[in-house]
């Protein structure tokens, strides 16, 4: 077992606390821990860029600079501006590498075209009716909602991302791991990014209480 | 926010994306409200990871970053380096690496040369939500 970062200041009041989405999440790391490090040698340039799109607490992305790619250059984003300082004080808490930033956004916007290599998404990914309205958040400053709700079965958010893949990854060697529940209908969303020219590969799946997760990888030939 | 990430962003304006002005923002023009701010971080130095990270940088958008940040001491072509641990190149590789890597920018902003709209940054974060192109 890699270890888990340790988060010793955590306002679960304001920032997503790590679950078993979350968990789930390092365990899939580590699994691909061999192909990662395979596919992204960080002794030879280019070095690769690692791209977490909702850091929350930053667990996942702390966890990948400890466990998986020590020598990797790694962006984060959220919505939620108590999530981008936390995740900058749990990576800093960790020994942060040499170069991590977290961009206040939504999904990937402002981020250049084609640079990511891999790209890791926990997304808001619970069934609602809408997602979260921006407006009301802005004026509550409660930004919580926005970590779990995922609109229309839950993929309202996922979508956005899966639709703008070949916008962001690395054609060459970009991967991308993503996270669902089953009434995402994970299945047929991997027969639609197919039939986009995607190889996709259900990595994990596990029970976690009522619900069933499971995280996939969407990647291009090499 | 690290200069290296500069390099890494341009305007989320949608209209702007197809711009060649889109890129990179400039810090050319700053608010009274929120000046400019730098901080050094130190950051272990590594000749190899700096060596590493060259071929990902737009060279002509650092030179343009780093003068308005007040450096004008940068080669004007990208430098090309066969041996990382070569003493003559360990000076350039450490300012690259000072700039890149151990500058912080604290606060400011950004603006993007197409369409004028401003980025701030605080708390050494940039915001690039724009409320218009949230999911709905
Ligand atoms: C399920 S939480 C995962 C947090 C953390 N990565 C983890 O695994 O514990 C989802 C995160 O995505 C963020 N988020 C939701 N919608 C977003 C959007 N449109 N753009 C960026 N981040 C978003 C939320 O604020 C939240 O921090
Ligand atoms: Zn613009």
């Amino acid at each position: 077992m890699l270890p888990t970062p340790s988060i010793s200041n955590l306002n679960i009041e304001r920032v997503y606390e790590p679950a078993e989405d979350s968990f789930l999440f390092l365990d899939v790391l580590q699994d691909e821990l061999p192909f990662i490090r395979e596919r992204f040698s960080t002794a030879n340039a280019p070095t690769p860029l690692v791209v977490e799109i909702g850091l929350g607490s930053g667990i996942v992305t702390t966890f990948f600079q400890k466990n998986i790619l020590t020598n990797a250059l790694f962006l984060g984003t959220d919505i939620n501006p108590y999530a981008c300082s936390q995740s900058k004080e749990t990576s800093k808490e960790n020994g942060d590498p040499k170069y991590f930033d977290a961009l206040r956004t939504n999904l990937l916007d402002g981020l250049r075209p084609g640079l990511v290599d891999v790209l890791l998404f926990n997304p808001p990914y619970v069934p609602d009716d809408t997602v979260p309205s921006f407006e009301s958040a802005v004026k509550t400053d409660d930004w919580l909602d926005f970590a779990l709700l995922g609109g229309c079965d839950g993929m309202q958010v996922t979508s956005v991302v899966l639709d703008h893949l070949t916008e962001f990854l690395n054609l060459e060697r970009g991967v991308a791991y993503i996270l669902f529940c089953r009434r995402n209908k994970p299945t047929e969303v991997a027969k639609l990014m197919r039939t986009r020219g995607w190889i996709v590969d259900l990595i994990e799946e596990r029970q976690a209480g009522w619900e069933v997760l499971s995280v996939w990888k969407f990647s291009k030939a090499k | 926010m690290k200069i290296l990430t500069a390099n890494f962003v341009q305007c989320t304006v949608k209209a702007c994306g197809s711009s060649p002005d889109c890129f990179p923002l400039h810090f050319d023009q700053q608010t009274p409200d929120l000046p400019l701010e730098l901080a050094h971080e130190d950051v272990d130095f590594s000749p190899e990871f700096i060596c590493n990270v060259l071929p990902r940088i737009e060279w002509p958008a650092l030179l343009t970053t780093a003068r308005e940040l007040g450096n004008t001491q940068l080669p004007p072509a990208k430098p090309e380096i066969e041996n990382p641990s070569a003493p003559e190149n360990e000076q350039l590789l450490r300012d690259l690496h000072t700039l890149l890597l151990e500058t912080q920018i604290i606060q400011g902003s950004m603006r993007c040369a197409n369409c004028g709209h401003i980025y701030f940054i605080r708390d050494s974060i940039p915001n690039f939500l724009l409320p218009g192109h949230l999911v709905q």
